[in-house]
């Protein structure tokens, strides 16, 4: 019961950054996510100290072990798509290959070297 | 309300269901969320139900993303040291990882002449689900169609990266966790983590700091696309 509790306080201060990120975004108007607002805020506020680790891991490990459960309803989205792979299949599969092996190749060549440059 | 429950009933079976499989056989061509997606409109399909009787037990599984997303802060302060330790490598080769994956993916779909939203839930594609939603939404891209273009890019860098990097001779496990991790968000950090801890780790760090990375240089992709234009 006790641990049930310290979960959902822990979900509620996950929540409330989250809130605080989309909040900044929304008041000063960034083009950037509240969600990337919010991790950068929790990772701050974890180097600082001013959160513990004990203050978030519990709900934070749970939910990062189920998050790809969040991605399935937003795909069924796909349900009033399908067409755009019917017209433009080609195209789309041309453009994620080369997306996918030019910067595979990149990061890879350029850490490796970067880390042979300083020995 | 009956439909509602229906949905979250299939959407909870169905990513059970594929989540036991992927467990067991670890197979990348066994993406949970493409199978998952797959099975619960064929259900839907089947009891005759459209996608606007779905969004509200989308709308309330998809609650506790945010704060999930927010998490990913948990795994990235756990591995400061490694972040701390190869800063340069990471720092240089995934912001030019992130900005490549974004430029090549939207040029390409506007050389095809593709409709602009299309071609906006393209742009940020190569990261992982929750920052690829966010960062399509800006740009007025169409979220479900972003969240697939994530998982073919996952599966394919999750299919190819080990063997195209064997063939390029990228053998260090630092530069190889980068890159898996760049390209293929949570699907390479899935095979970055069975070539090993250390690959799994940076697979894992260069995840979350591409989606970081992409929403920051996001407006300057988007601004170079009306220039090529």
């Amino acid at each position: 019961m006790t641990q049930t509790l310290k979960a959902l306080g822990q979900l509620a201060l996950l929540w409330a950054i989250y809130l605080g990120g989309n909040w900044l975004v929304a008041a000063v108007g960034l083009p950037i996510p509240g969600n990337v607002v919010g991790v950068l805020a929790l990772f701050s506020l974890l180097c600082l100290g001013v959160v513990k680790l004990s203050h978030v891991e519990m709900a934070a490990d749970f939910l990062l072990k189920h998050l790809v459960f969040f991605f399935v309803p937003i795909a069924v989205g796909l349900m009033e798509w399908g067409g755009v792979f019917y017209d433009y299949g080609l195209v789309l599969a041309a453009a994620i290959l080369v997306s996918a092996v030019l910067p595979l190749l990149a990061v890879g060549g350029l850490s490796q070297l970067l880390r042979r440059g300083r020995g | 309300m009956g439909v509602t429950i229906f949905a979250v009933v299939v959407t909870l079976a169905a990513y059970l269901g594929t989540r036991h499989l992927y467990l067991r056989y670890r197979h990348p061509l066994l993406n949970v969320v493409a199978l998952s997606a797959g099975l619960i409109i064929i259900a839907l399909v089947a009891a005759r139900i459209p996608y606007n009787q779905y969004v509200p037990a989308k709308d309330l599984m998809t609650a506790l993303l945010g704060p999930a997303t927010v998490g990913l802060a948990v795994p990235l302060y756990r591995h400061r040291g490694l972040l701390l330790r190869f800063g340069p490598a990471i720092l240089g080769s995934v912001v030019l990882g992130a900005f490549l994956a974004m430029l090549s993916a939207s040029l390409m779909t506007q050389w095809g002449g593709l409709p602009r939203d299309v071609v906006m839930s393209m742009l940020p594609k190569g990261v992982s689900i929750p920052f690829a939603v966010e960062i399509a939404r800006i740009y007025n891209g169409i979220p479900a169609l972003t969240a697939a273009f994530v998982v073919a890019t996952g599966t394919l860098g999750s299919l190819l990266g080990g063997w195209l990097l064997n063939l390029a001779r990228i053998d260090d496990p630092v530069a190889r966790g980068l890159a898996l991790g760049t390209v293929s968000h949570g699907q390479g950090t899935a095979t970055a983590l069975m070539e090993g801890e250390l690959q799994g780790a940076m697979a894992g760090l260069a995840m979350i700091l591409s989606g970081i990375f992409t929403a920051g240089l996001a407006p300057l992709a988007v601004w170079l696309l009306g220039v090529m234009a």
